[in-house]
């Protein structure tokens, strides 16, 4: 075999550059380039072009209202549809961007956002529609998210639960509810449905706590009359009380008091992967919120990923696939890339220490995976390394099924899923004494000076129809614990902006980029072709092909007549003496990913991972004069590229 | 497809024939007659249902609970006195309610504060006998009224919820259309043409009916009868036949010219394998059918129904065929179920079931005293542990899906198993119609009671039907399977279905005998006294010792084993009402939890639950302001009595 001469031929005469059918379309007069487009950091990025107030909470007809202006103000690059109608008839607003110019909407790799399947989470909606109006309001000015409108979609639903939302906005209080759809519900077995629900007693637009006066109470006024703490010597002789619950009425004169609010089962438990009907009754997506949300990712197969928003906990709690059956799993040893790196022996702790040397958001997840979904395990790894970064103080964890929506998106439906939870108790800014906590006076300092004295409910008396005298107060504002306050709204909002806008830009894209050829004598020829995907993501997730949802992606190869392929067997080695000094590590391992595959035929099915890179050797003879190979890689969800070399 | 036109002419012609046979039952006397002569199709069901709805409002209502994929209504007629029962939020005055004023909550209506009986059929669209069940039912109830003093007690305080088409596009096209459907409809592309629909069965050879084409095929299932070469027995593929085999199939054009027949029809899938329990496999796949548990619209309209009528305590779901029932469970065995709710369909609803269908009833239901003896002797002679444990072997008439020699589950998301599970009703699978015992005048055993049916079903159809209902088989080339014949059954007939007349007749019979059986078990709460005592007057107020004894005078305990735990379900309460600003409760919760009251009904192998409870409360009334206490019950009914003040 010595007398071959590897020679490599004609490298890439023409090469038809990334995404062919997307630069076609490009070339246009409308998408030629973006004719405001700002490099400068310091510069205008289109934030008046449409102006909203990212310092306040809006209530349904408010937020509606917005995505159908903004969908007006950009009616090549948006569309609002209603999904279904709430159980309160209330219409479930969608917004869809894409540039429809570069491709239909369902034609793209997407991703679905939707906020606030929980009430009161609201957070979620205004993150979501932040969202919205960093992409449409940017788009001319931003390469980046230039690009990511016009390769991929957004699905954003702000808020999911609309008929608690709007409540919990527009009507007083706690941070805690309504957190459910209205379902009716029978919460203390009395045979009456939520016949008890909380009320703003003293009228003050706010729902706070009720406090009596009980002279063995274990609660004091503070010093500064503003709290009620605990009485620490027994003997205290001053005014005593005794805490009753949050504010309200005994509506069914029972003796107690709020004890059947509104609201049914867990929205976020009513998902069918998990379901239990202990949490998510009466029936696996009872509701029509959930439903309508749900009906709609089926019947759009080209979600890729999704984000579900809710409060509060600064969390990345990501879905990843159920661990190996305990009998089987070898917990001691490492799993999935961190084993290739050959560390072992080392608990997960030790192991992130030292990752953790390099990079301080790095992420190790203590899991062993069948190997066919050690890909998902990997990706998601990655991608949630990158949220503790983008997000800074969010930490990733893996989530739970129990009938969550995450669950679904990827456990029946194959897609990367993501529940965020968004907020937590603002410690960067309260906390002096670098305890890294948050201390009561601290807080009531942070209330004085950042908050400026607003967000607090002073303790006042109050003439309660059923208790007779009572105090009412002593405790923050709604908008202050579960939902962040109005000056942090944004930071928070812009930061997950961003998460999103980096997962979609890691959807896979996959590219030929490579063909060589090595002649061996006698018109024969290898043609070593290579498909790439840079991106993080894989053209299907390991879930989606256990599923059997999607198509293989599809390998192409085609030539000039004086070209013929000889099909190589699938299974059997390829010889060549200028790789065995390569030995195996040339092509299955050390760090490069690309392993070298036989072309069997003209059409090869393949899946392409993410971070991927596979090399096909096909043998070809040619006859004649001037001939070309062209080898093209269609994915549905990559994109199609190709690639012609004259031989 | 066959025009519209032709379904009519047939219809007329068929109608002609039935009603050339003379009335086979004379209807009750009642407003809305009805006869047993021909399937009433959903057509036929849906007039009837508002026939009676309309003729008998003090006593029916008839509710759409929800629409199938074609846009046709899920019926629910409601069978109850409308003017009898009372609820508790009738009784209970909300004060200072949140001004936000969310409605919500619809207030009760009499028949959700009575026991109910669920009764439903065809799930599976080719299961129409059901149908005619609930039909007759229907018709039992109404001409019992007032003339039947058991019926009229049963029809004033109790409800009945019929539902006789689950399935109303399966049923439409097996009885209506003659294309036997057992799934829903779906409008999918089966075929990925991107057309929807478009290539379901049709009349090949133009004669107005879709029958079969059957052909010589080497692979072919079937093999033609040597006494009567009309009739088609099966042969399984590796058994060894020395005839010829053929293929059947059901009359077809390859509507769109893709060289398949039938490969995108209406069909989709099936129901009964779309509820939500047991519905993923254990490795956390989809086990059973649909997108997801009740994914479609029929499973769905039964789930937000049972939702809302937690009075439900009893269900059937009619089916066909093999004339017995299914008790739960199908996914899992016995070990998943409350020994109490085991007892309770065994002894009580099995050992009717079985006399009534003339089976030998288990020695064990019949002398449960000697269950040890049995159990002993099951253990030498049964591989069964259920049945060792149970101490009988279910017998062939009453039995469950669950196999329970090898443990396997029947199937995934079945619909009797979720309405036990997880709706807590003592719910049942009904397979009507065994063709070895259900052919007027005789009876067929052994291994070629098939073929002896088939004979004797062609030659009863040609005395008792004009032969109408066989087409004999004639020559015919298909374009894709070459020479044949076209012939055969009329697919709503001679197969998984009884023949309209007296064969339906006796099945009707036997489950309404049953059903009403099941009514008479149902609990039923009652306040046997309500009294007050006055302790002491101070000023214009009298300090009031009340106590309040209540019963269910029913037969069966107001919930299932599990029944009370489960979500969304809770025990007896009983609240004593007064007006709000005169009455102070000094001692005893203003409502309080009785508990599960157990029935009358002595349940071989269980302790009887108490059956009665006494509640008490001291309370300062103010002048002569009256009292009442209100008992409410999921399932056993809401009842109310004045306190009767000394």
């Amino acid at each position: 075999m010595g007398g071959l001469i590897m020679k490599t031929l004609n490298k890439i005469l023409i090469s038809f550059s990334a995404i062919t059918i997307c630069l076609t379309l490009l070339c246009t007069a409308d998408l030629q380039a973006q004719k405001k487009l700002q490099n400068s950091p310091g510069g205008y990025h289109g934030e008046m072009d449409f102006p909203i107030s990212w310092k306040q909470y809006y209530g349904y007809e408010e937020w509606t209202q917005i995505m159908k202006d903004i969908a007006k103000k950009y009616p090549k690059l948006a569309a609002v549809e209603s999904i279904g109608k709430s159980r309160m008839g209330r219409d479930q607003y969608l917004i869809t961007i894409t540039n429809r110019k570069t491709g239909a909407a369902e034609d793209k790799t997407a991703m679905w956002v939707d906020g606030a399947v929980h009430g009161n989470e609201v957070n979620g909606i205004t993150c979501s529609l932040y969202l919205m109006w960093y992409l449409l309001t940017r788009y001319d000015y931003d390469t980046y998210v230039y690009d990511l409108v016009n390769n991929s979609t957004f699905y954003i639903l702000p808020g999911l639960n609309v008929d608690a939302n709007d409540s919990y906005v527009s009507f007083p209080n706690t941070p805690h509810n309504p957190r459910e759809p209205y379902r009716p519900e029978d919460n203390d077995g009395d045979g009456l449905y939520d016949e008890d629900q909380t009320e703003d007693v003293d009228g003050d637009g706010e729902l706070s706590s009720m406090y009596i006066e009980d002279l063995k109470g274990s609660l004091k006024l503070s010093e500064d009359k503003r709290r009620f703490v605990s009485v620490e010597d027994d003997t205290y002789p001053g005014l005593r009380f005794k805490r009753l619950g949050s504010e309200g009425f005994d509506n069914d004169g029972d003796g107690r008091i709020n004890e059947d609010d509104i609201g049914g089962p867990d929205p976020n438990r009513n998902y069918p992967y998990g379901w239990n009907m202990a949490a998510g009754n009466p029936y696996p997506m009872s509701e029509p919120c959930t439903r309508n949300a749900y009906e709609f990712h089926l019947a759009h197969p080209n979600i890729f990923a999704t984000f579900h928003y809710h409060n509060t906990g600064r969390l990345i709690m990501f879905q990843v696939p159920q661990p190996v059956k305990a009998s089987t799993a070898q917990q001691s040893q490492a799993s999935g890339q961190y084993s290739m790196m050959g560390r072992r022996g080392m608990t997960a702790e030790q192991r992130l220490e030292q990752m953790r040397k390099e990079n301080k958001y790095a992420q190790y997840f203590d899991r062993k995976v069948p190997r066919e979904f050690q890909h998902d395990m990997d990706v998601q790894t990655n991608i949630v390394t990158m949220g503790a970064r983008i997000l800074k103080n969010y930490r990733p964890t893996m989530g739970g099924l129990s009938g969550q929506t995450a669950a679904s998106t990827y456990n029946m439906l194959g897609a990367y899923s993501y529940l965020i939870e968004l907020w937590g108790t603002p410690t960067f800014d309260i906390d002096i004494n670098n305890d890294g906590r948050a201390s009561e006076d601290e807080y009531m300092q942070w209330i004085d000076i950042e908050m400026t004295g607003e967000g607090w409910i002073t303790p006042h008396k109050f003439n309660h129809p059923d208790l007779g005298e009572i105090w009412i107060g002593g405790s923050a504002k709604k908008h202050m614990s579960r939902t962040p306050p109005d000056r942090y709204i944004e930071s928070e909002a812009d930061r997950n902006a961003k998460f999103v806008m980096y997962c979609a830009s890691q959807f896979p894209k996959v590219e030929i980029t490579d063909i060589t050829s090595t002649d061996l004598g006698d018109g024969l020829f290898w043609v070593d072709v290579t498909v790439e995907n840079e991106r993080t993501y894989p053209t299907a997730s390991d879930r989606t092909k256990k599923l059997k949802l999607y198509d293989k992606d599809v390998l192409k190869f085609s030539s000039s007549k004086g070209v013929s392929l000889i099909k190589l067997d699938a299974k059997l080695p390829i010889q060549d003496p200028y790789q065995s000094s390569g030995g195996f590590f040339g092509f299955r391992g050390g760090g490069s990913r690309s392993s070298l595959s036989p072309g069997t035929a003209e059409e090869t099915k393949l899946w392409v991972n993410g971070k991927d890179k596979k090399v096909y050797r096909y043998l070809i003879s040619k006859s004649g004069g001037k001939n070309w190979v062209e080898v093209e890689i269609s994915s549905e969800r990559g994109g199609n590229h190709k690639m012609r070399v004259e031989l | 497809m066959i025009s519209q036109k032709t379904f009519i002419r047939r219809f007329l012609f068929l109608s002609c024939i039935f009603l050339s046979l003379g009335a086979l039952e004379i209807a009750s006397a009642q407003k809305v007659p009805i006869s047993f002569d021909q399937f009433h199709g959903y057509t036929g069901t849906e007039k009837y249902l508002k026939s009676v709805a309309k003729a008998y409002p003090e006593i029916t209502e008839l509710k759409i609970i929800g629409q199938s994929e074609m846009g046709r209504q899920i019926y629910v007629l409601v069978v109850s006195n409308r003017s009898i029962g009372t609820s508790l939020d009738r009784f209970v005055q909300l004060q200072n309610k949140r001004k936000e004023n969310v409605r919500n909550v619809n207030p009760m209506e009499n028949h959700q504060t009575k026991p109910g009986q669920w009764i439903c059929a065809s799930t599976h669209g080719n299961e129409y006998t059901g149908t005619e069940v609930c039909l007759y039912i229907i018709d039992k109830l109404l001409a019992g009224y007032e003339t039947d003093d058991d019926l009229t007690d049963i029809v004033n305080n109790q409800s009945f919820y019929i539902c006789p088409i689950v399935n109303p596009d399966g049923v439409y096209n097996s009885v209506e259309k003659g294309i036997p459907q057992r799934s829903n409809s779906l409008l999918k592309d089966d075929d990925g043409d991107g057309k929807i629909n478009e290539d379901g069965p049709d009349d090949l050879n133009g004669d107005g009916v879709i029958t079969w084409f059957r052909y010589k095929d080497k692979k072919g299932r079937y093999v033609i009868d040597d006494q009567d070469p009309r009739v088609m027995v099966r042969a399984s593929r590796n058994a060894k036949t020395e005839k010829e085999r053929w293929s059947m199939i059901l009359e077809d054009k390859d509507n769109d010219g893709d060289g398949k027949y039938g490969e995108d029809g209406e069909s989709g899938f099936d129901l009964n394998r779309n509820f939500p329990e047991g519905w993923f496999t254990k490795d956390g796949y989809q086990g059973g059918t649909g997108k997801y548990p009740t994914s479609a619209p029929e499973t769905r309209a039964l789930a937000e129904f049972f939702t809302n009528h937690k009075n439900i305590h009893q269900a059937q779901f009619l089916h066909t065929s093999g004339g017995f029932t299914y008790r739960p469970m199908g996914s899992s065995g016995d070990n998943s179920m409350h020994p109490n709710d085991i007892a309770v369909y065994d002894y009580i609803l099995g050992k009717k079931y079985v006399e009534i269908m003339g089976a030998d009833v288990p020695k064990a239901w019949l002398y449960p005293d000697s269950l040890s003896a049995y159990k002993k002797e099951l253990a030498e002679k049964s591989k069964n542990k259920y049945a060792i444990k149970r101490g009988y072997e279910l017998p062939r008439t009453w039995k469950v899906s669950y196999n329970e020699q090898q443990n396997k589950g029947y199937g995934y998301g079945l619909q009797a198993d979720w309405a036990y599970m997880q709706e807590g009703v003592f719910s049942l699978t009904t397979e009507l119609f065994n063709y070895r015992t259900d052919l007027p005048g005789h009876k067929f055993e052994g291994k070629n009671a098939y073929a002896e049916y088939q004979r004797a079903a062609i030659k009863y159809q040609e005395d008792n039907f004009g032969g109408k209902l066989f087409k004999e088989w004639k020559s015919f080339k298909h374009p894709k399977y070459g020479e044949g014949e076209i012939g055969g059954w009329l697919p709503q007939y001679g197969s998984n279905n009884p023949f309209p007349g007296e064969a339906l007749l006796k099945i009707c019979e036997n489950h309404w005998q049953f059903e009403k059986f099941r009514a008479k078990l149902m609990p039923r709460v009652a306040i046997v006294s309500a009294s007050g005592k006055v302790l002491d007057k101070v000023g214009k107020y009298k300090i009031v010792e009340v106590t309040a004894k209540v019963e269910n005078t029913g037969q069966l305990a107001t919930h299932l084993g599990n029944g009370a735990k489960l979500a969304m379900n809770r025990v007896d309460v009983v609240w004593l009402i007064g007006q709000r600003d005169k009455l102070t409760f000094l001692q005893g919760a203003t409502w309080q939890k009785v508990g599960v009251l157990g029935g009358k009904a002595k349940i071989p192998t269980q302790s009887k639950g108490k059956n009665s409870a006494e509640v008490k409360w001291i309370v300062k009334v103010q002048g002569n302001t009256a009292l009442k206490v209100v008992l409410s019950s999921q399932k056993g009914g809401t009842v109310v009595k004045d306190v009767d003040i000394k």
